[in-house]
């Protein structure tokens, strides 16, 4: 019953007038001599410059000897350069209003940081010290690798870190990218010169991209050229290709006690390259990636069962994977996983009404708008996305027309071709004796 | 950037400030009603509350509101915190008026059910679970410390809420509730983007004018008491493998140039790696990887009026006494109680904040514009202030950072909280342990 009570025929929202068109910020895009590509994007009014250099060089040039190394890698590059300490370096950046940050992911090592626009040049000189003149001192290996052992402790008692360690093990076994945490006593055997020669072997000027996007001020293109001019080409990535698995399987993974379940239900998807890759993304914003979504709706809304219930594209480098998560209270468990896989099928099932297509078009013409403008540094990802998948920029510039292209029938095809529940890894970690029954139709 | 204030003549504060920078819109309510002044016996109401305001109004059924920002091409939030509450809609430009409607629509009154408050009671106990119970360091230390180190309940209570407070709250407490703190005369509205201040105007008169004021409660006696000794708080923690340590010390007065002095106190010792306690902490003892820190970690410096605390927190390893990490932090904040620090050094800290200052007022597509000027608003009665800030910490001298640091960098004004990792008790122990359950947005 409703306490309070309203009289009379709803009103209609007001629709307000047709949308101002939209131009996505142009760039400046050259490669150096030695095969460094730059891009350059002036951008807003804020007197603020965000420069960030992408080095092809991460987890997947890791050999499963080496879990982590370019984590420890990237923590070393922090400690000075040939000509300044690390304090220098962090002094000197935060005289620019700016940091020093850098760090390690799947396919990529980032170095840079967001500096006031006065010294944007100077910002660009010092992060290309930084990464073309790392020290890398032995000094201080033992300290950085107590750090990483206390991270790694701290990441390996969550609950959200050992349901996606599980999850991408299954997918990717073999493979660096399913390599998520390395044991302990590995970590404390990396010498001085695993690191060394990890930084010698990766970093160089062909596998690596600066992008320098915000309030532009001074002679950026001069400073880059000095800045990097004396660094080494090197050779592309030599890139180490994937083939996630297709293949059903549940995983319980025990917390005894644990008042919830944290449940991932995903598997490999078509790759951001392919015809397919804007439809998924439509699909999966209907589906659940998006508050209005219908599992969202479902679990959340309607049973109460969780609070953060969210799905995604995930990618890697040319290949990309769906998934499903949410944390969720421990006895509904089972009913958790029936709605979502009712959500699943029923997409399957039946294309989506027009009007509920043409809402998630609607979104996502909204987002990517909102993704190309809300910062200097959302451009760079916007950017450094399409570039680093091999894509064209005009992905950029046709996205919003190829949203709105999307049938009913592709995104109830894309559910069928993809979301196959007989291809899926399944990880749920929480409390075995409370859970084991629930979940067990789903072996 | 120019900024438009009035009243309308029901009490809403309304504060507009066009940038055609991007074709987007931030339409941002903010009600003056936070989570220390909830009721006694239903800790987290004010947080519950907030999830209420999505579940139906006059014109918007459950999920009506988020479909319609969302299918309009926007995202939306609420959050919960000390001071205010806050609703806002990040939307392409256009969709300014259908905002302003729907902002409207749940200021005059919610259609909820006790099943949509059942649903949502539901969910946020699932919320607390996510972030606090089912979680090694959840709440640490945002939701503890303040229980340690304040003694005024409204600032010390569990903000996220009791769970058995959560359950009991009632269908007719969210509405009167609703009626005591959810009228015009407490609210500001504020809208930061690309659109035209006399269009804005003749839309906000014609949605919000008709909407009754209220007679307001008098705001409960918010003040805390000068802290005489220095407190010391261990929680064990079941679901943690490695210790953790956390300081706060009370803050100036807002606004007092020794509260501007901290916001600089802020930046010498915690921010960045070129922080002292950076320096100390991690590079010269390796104690820990990194130290956090802030004033207000729900927000920032400028987001909040009532007594606050100034932050900070590491993790560390157990074979490192909690008593050697407080001996170098004592050394670092001595010398600073001893002595003026380096004019450099001021400078320093004066460039980390005004860059960081810039940060923060464009979070989020202007959201970050609209909070202050909101807060400013609702607190000072002059969304105006925002455009002093950087003037007001360029005043601060050595010698006042030194006055600051010796009143209130005072180990007598400081709380420390232990995180004991480990303990033998299963996850099923927690809510025994000492009673606290915990909140976020």
């Amino acid at each position: 019953m409703s306490t309070e009570v309203f009289a009379g025929p709803k009103e209609i929202p007001p629709q307000g007038p047709p949308p101002k068109p939209f131009h996505l910020p142009a760039t400046t895009d050259f490669t150096l001599p030695n095969g460094l590509q730059v891009t350059i994007v002036p951008y807003g009014t804020v007197p603020k410059v965000a420069v960030r250099l992408f080095v092809g060089a991460g987890a997947i040039d890791e050999s499963a000897a080496q879990v982590w190394l370019s984590k420890l890698n990237a923590a070393l590059m922090k400690e000075g350069t040939r000509t300044r300490s690390a304090e220098q370096v962090a002094q000197e950046a935060a005289d620019m209003g700016g940091q020093l940050e850098l760090h390690a992911g799947s396919d990529f090592t980032s170095v840079g940081g967001v500096a006031l626009s006065d010294f944007g040049p100077k910002f660009v000189a010092l992060m290309a010290e930084v990464l073309t003149a790392a020290a890398l001192p032995a000094s201080e290996l033992p300290r950085l690798t107590a750090d990483l052992l206390r991270d790694l402790s701290i990441e390996k008692s969550q609950p959200e870190s050992l349901v996606r360690e599980r999850f991408l093990g299954t997918l990717f076994p073999d493979h660096p990218y399913g390599r998520v945490y390395p044991d302990e006593s590995q970590l404390q055997g990396y010498t001085i010169e695993d690191t060394q020669s990890f930084y010698r072997k990766n970093f160089a000027a062909a596998r690596t991209h600066l992008y320098v996007a915000g309030k532009l001020e001074g002679d950026l293109r001069g400073a880059i050229e000095d800045a990097f001019d004396g660094w080494a080409k090197g050779a592309p990535p030599p890139g180490m290709p994937a083939h996630p698995v297709k293949a059903r399987s549940l995983q319980l993974i025990d917390r005894p006690g644990a008042p919830q379940s944290n449940l991932l239900i995903g598997l490999p998807v078509a790759e951001p390259s392919s015809p397919d890759y804007i439809q998924l993304d439509v699909m999966d914003s209907l589906l659940g990636g998006s508050f209005a979504s219908r599992i969202t709706s479902n679990i959340r809304e309607d049973k109460g069962y969780t609070y953060s219930p969210s799905s995604k594209i995930g990618t890697r480098r040319h290949l990309a994977y769906w998934l499903q998560s949410a944390d969720v209270a421990t006895d509904v468990t089972g009913p958790a996983m029936d709605e979502i896989f009712y959500e699943i099928r029923r997409l399957q099932q039946d294309p989506p009404s027009a009007k509920e297509l043409e809402g998630i078009q609607n979104y996502l013409a909204g987002l990517f708008v909102l993704r190309n403008t809300i910062s200097p540094d959302a451009i760079i990802a916007q950017l450094h996305f399409v570039d680093s998948q091999g894509l064209d920029r005009s992905y950029l510039s046709t996205y919003t027309r190829k949203v709105m292209e999307v049938q009913p029938g592709d995104v109830q095809r894309m559910a069928a071709t993809y979301l196959v529940p007989s291809q899926m890894t399944i990880v749920v970690v929480g409390d075995h004796a409370k859970i084991a029954d629930q979940i067990a139709p789903y072996q | 950037m120019p900024i438009t204030y009035y009243k309308l003549p029901n009490g809403l504060r309304v504060i507009l400030s066009p940038d055609s920078t991007a074709p987007t819109v931030v339409t941002a309510v903010y009600y003056r009603i936070g989570f220390r002044v909830e009721p006694k016996d239903r800790t987290g109401f004010a947080h519950l509350f907030e999830h209420m305001m999505f579940q139906g109004s006059r014109n918007l059924g459950k999920m009506e509101f988020i479909r319609l920002v969302q299918q309009n091409g926007g995202v939306l939030n609420g959050s919960t915190r000390f001071d205010f509450t806050n609703y806002f809609e990040l939307l392409p430009s256009n969709k300014l008026e259908t905002a302003l409607w729907a902002e409207a629509d749940r200021m005059q009154g919610l259609a909820i059910t006790d099943e949509n408050l059942k649903n949502q009671q539901d969910v946020v106990v699932n919320e607390v679970e996510t972030s606090v119970l089912n979680q090694p360091y959840g709440g640490f230390p945002w939701l503890w410390m303040p229980q340690y180190a304040n003694s005024n309940w409204y600032n010390s209570h569990n903000f996220y809420g009791e769970l058995k407070d959560i359950k009991a709250a009632t269908l007719s407490e969210v509405q009167a509730f609703f009626k005591t703190y959810y009228a015009p005369n407490n609210a500001a509205l504020a809208i930061v983007g690309d659109f035209d201040p006399e269009q804005a105007q003749a839309m906000i008169a014609k949605y919000f004018s008709a909407i009754a004021p209220a007679d307001l409660p008098t705001p409960p006696d918010l003040s805390e008491p000068r802290q005489e000794e220095e407190k010391t708080a261990t929680r064990k923690d079941p679901l943690a493998n490695r210790p953790a340590l956390a300081f706060s010390y009370h803050m100036p007065p807002r606004n007092s140039p020794e509260y501007f002095a901290m916001g600089l106190l802020d930046q010498m010792l915690v921010q960045g790696d070129d922080s002292l306690l950076y320096q100390e902490l991690v590079k010269k003892h390796g104690f820990t990887g990194e130290v956090g820190g802030a004033i207000n970690e729900l927000g920032n410096m400028f987001d909040y009026d009532g007594p606050m605390l100034w932050t900070a927190a590491l993790f560390h390893d157990a074979t490192v006494e909690p008593g050697r990490i407080l001996s170098a932090i004592d050394e670092v904040v001595e010398s600073l109680r001893s002595k003026p620090v380096d004019q450099s050094l001021v400078d320093r800290s004066v460039t980390k904040m005004r860059s960081s200052l810039y940060d923060t007022l464009t979070q989020f597509g202007g959201f970050g514009r609209a909070d202050l000027m909101a807060c400013y608003a609702l607190f000072d009665d002059d969304p105006s202030k925002i455009d002093s800030l950087e003037s007001e910490f360029r005043k601060v001298t050595p010698q006042l950072v030194e006055r600051t640091a010796r009143e209130y960098l005072r180990k007598t004004n400081r709380t420390v909280l232990l995180i004991d990792p480990g303990a033998t008790m299963s996850l099923d122990g927690q809510d025994e342990q000492d009673g606290h359950d915990a909140p976020e947005e």
